[in-house]
């Protein structure tokens, strides 16, 4: 079933302070959404309010026309996966124990079934993580541990998959693989919502852009006109200029 | 789809720990300072009826629920709070509950309710100590781990500090009793307190136990268990009130025994399972069992002497947890 996101009117407080203001957008099924925006922009909150882990102070978001805090834990689970920054833990979990606690939402029972772990086998050898499925988790490289989480938000079958930072302690291979799933994965039917602050690994991959300036959304357009309007570029660096590629694809520069 | 993963099967080690705890509780009352004979004890004659009926079994039965309720705590205060040195006492409530058992034996209180004042006492400085911790600590209705550490250590400090100030200003003969039950020891207590630890420890656990799964998300961070669909507002609130009600029980009928719920959850985690659906029955039966065995030791090394099962477990496992750390970290 393709997903279809509506997000109206958002607003977001903080200790009081505006973090979101004012944020719509609706998205459909296979688009792979790319947001950014400077440090601070309200990026993560928002992604966190579009998972349903925060309330918006106002504004609704709405999930197959349904309001999504209407949704039990678990029925929202099953339709929105979200990979938070920083996860990590001290306690030895093995790599398929941290990839098959993707399928809570799915099981009921205290055991998972043949199912879930066919699920869970499935998304690992995806991201390339059967070759160490029963080392622990703690003891693998920035790189592979994001590729297990990857697995695990993979295994929850979700319509809906929201990624904060997803590249982040990626080597330039490793976040171009990652980067081609993502897009693979709006391409097989899902809508990939994700946060990032490389800029031509989003013109690259992405469907559609959303910068967020200041806690509101200041634009919003499909990745193959980014080369036509260079406004964006202003709102995360004065120093960031639109090129073109040998093949005719938009490339940004430094200066 | 490739072949599917060898399972191990986790229901072995579960029955495994509950052998050994079975064992434990048939065999662990007859080794003590005197023999006592089988003959007698089916004849029901003193002296070696009533030793082993009134003491020995009851405090056996003590041994193996105090520290079944001490390491089931600690797994789970060590996944909630993604920390693996918590304790059951890292909240304060261990704290709270002396001070509310010294409060009593201060004021040489016998009972109160119809129940034993200690466990009155003990129950009763937990609850207020839970109560402040998490009040101080929510933000926005939500719990936050580091607020909780803090303010649960600072709680410690002046629920202990108030100890040293009852404990000092006491006649002599309290204040030996006071030091003395701040030590730890499995005693021998009545079948009535022992029956309501058995029933409130069963009903705690099991609710503890059937959200295995959750406490495994919390322990990947909030945020990754929010995002699996976990009700963390439900499992925060479930967590830390069934810790602190078993180990508040468990501190009110043997003092604050150290130790037990650090090292059986790392045991368990390095021999047997992480997942808190193997690790918290293992934990739970295993714990029972150290802790009885420990107690059982202290009465035979230096018999008719006896050393605290406290210390028994501290001496024997504070080099096995060094060796371990040096091993596997």
């Amino acid at each position: 079933m393709n997903a279809r996101l509506s997000v109206s009117g958002v607003s977001y407080l903080y200790d009081g302070h505006s973090v979101l203001e004012g944020v719509s957008f609706s998205a459909d099924g296979g688009e792979f959404i790319v947001l950014m925006g400077v440090n601070g922009a309200g990026k993560s909150t928002l992604l966190d309010i579009v998972a349903g882990l925060r309330a918006p102070a106002a504004g609704e978001v709405k999930l197959n026309n349904r309001k999504l805090s209407s949704y039990s834990a678990k029925e929202r689970s099953r339709l929105i996966s979200h990979l938070p920054q920083g996860t990590r833990t001290d306690l030895p979990f093995t790599v398929q124990q941290v990839v098959l606690m993707g399928r809570y939402p799915h099981a009921d029972s205290w055991f998972e079934s043949d199912e879930d772990h066919a699920h869970a086998q499935d998304a690992m050898q995806r991201m390339d993580c059967l070759p160490f499925r029963d080392r622990l988790y703690a003891t693998l490289s920035g790189g592979e541990q994001q590729r297990v989480l990857l697995a695990a938000c993979i295994a929850q079958c979700p319509s809906v998959m929201l990624f904060d930072e997803p590249s982040t302690f990626l080597d330039v291979h490793q976040q171009l693989q990652c980067f081609s799933t993502l897009a693979e994965l709006a391409r097989e039917g899902a809508l990939c919502i994700a946060v990032t602050h490389d800029l031509n690994l989003a013109l690259a991959y992405s469907s559609r852009l959303l910068i967020l300036n200041q806690g509101k959304l200041a634009e919003d357009f499909a990745s193959e006109k980014a080369a036509g309007n260079s406004e964006w570029l202003s709102l995360l660096s004065p120093r960031l200029r639109m090129a073109q590629t040998g093949e005719g694809k938009p490339w940004v520069h430094y200066l | 789809m490739g072949s599917l993963p060898i399972r191990p099967r986790p229901a072995n080690w579960i029955w495994a720990s509950a052998i050994a705890f079975a064992l434990a509780a048939f065999f662990l009352p007859w080794l003590g300072s005197g023999s006592i004979s089988l003959e007698r004890v089916l004849a029901k004659t003193p002296p070696d009826y009533p030793i082993f009926v009134q003491l020995r079994v009851s405090r056996t039965l003590l041994g193996l629920l105090a520290g079944g309720a001490l390491s089931l705590t600690g797994c789970l205060f060590q996944a909630m709070l993604r920390d693996s040195l918590a304790t059951p006492y890292t909240l304060g409530v261990s704290a709270g509950a002396a001070l509310g058992a010294v409060l009593t034996l201060a004021l040489d209180l016998n009972s109160l309710l119809g129940l034993p004042a200690v466990w009155v006492g003990s129950m009763a400085g937990a609850a207020v100590v839970l109560v402040t911790v998490a009040g101080s600590s929510a933000k926005q209705g939500k719990l936050s781990g580091v607020r909780l550490l803090l303010s649960g250590i600072a709680l410690n400090s002046i629920c202990t500090a108030f100890i040293l100030l009852i404990s000092s200003v006491v006649k002599e003969r309290r204040s030996f009793s006071i030091t003395q039950w701040l030590l730890g020891s499995v005693d021998a207590v009545s079948y009535r307190a022992l029956l309501v630890f058995a029933v409130l420890l069963a009903a705690v656990s099991s609710i503890v136990m059937t959200q295995g799964r959750g406490w495994n998300l919390l322990a990947m961070g909030e945020a990754w268990a929010g995002s699996r669909g976990a009700d963390l507002r439900r499992l925060t609130i479930a967590g830390y009130c069934c810790g602190s009600v078993i180990t508040a029980a468990a501190i009110a009928l043997t003092g604050p025994i150290g130790f037990v719920g650090l090292i059986v959850p790392h045991l368990v985690r390095s021999r047997i399972s992480t997942d808190n659906r193997i690790l918290m029955p293992c934990a739970l039966l295993l714990g029972g069992v150290l802790l009885a065995s420990c107690d059982t030791i202290g009465r035979l090394v230096l018999a008719p002497a006896e050393l605290p099962a406290g210390a028994v477990m501290a001496l024997i496992g504070g080099p096995y947890l060094v060796w371990l750390v040096r091993k596997r970290f």
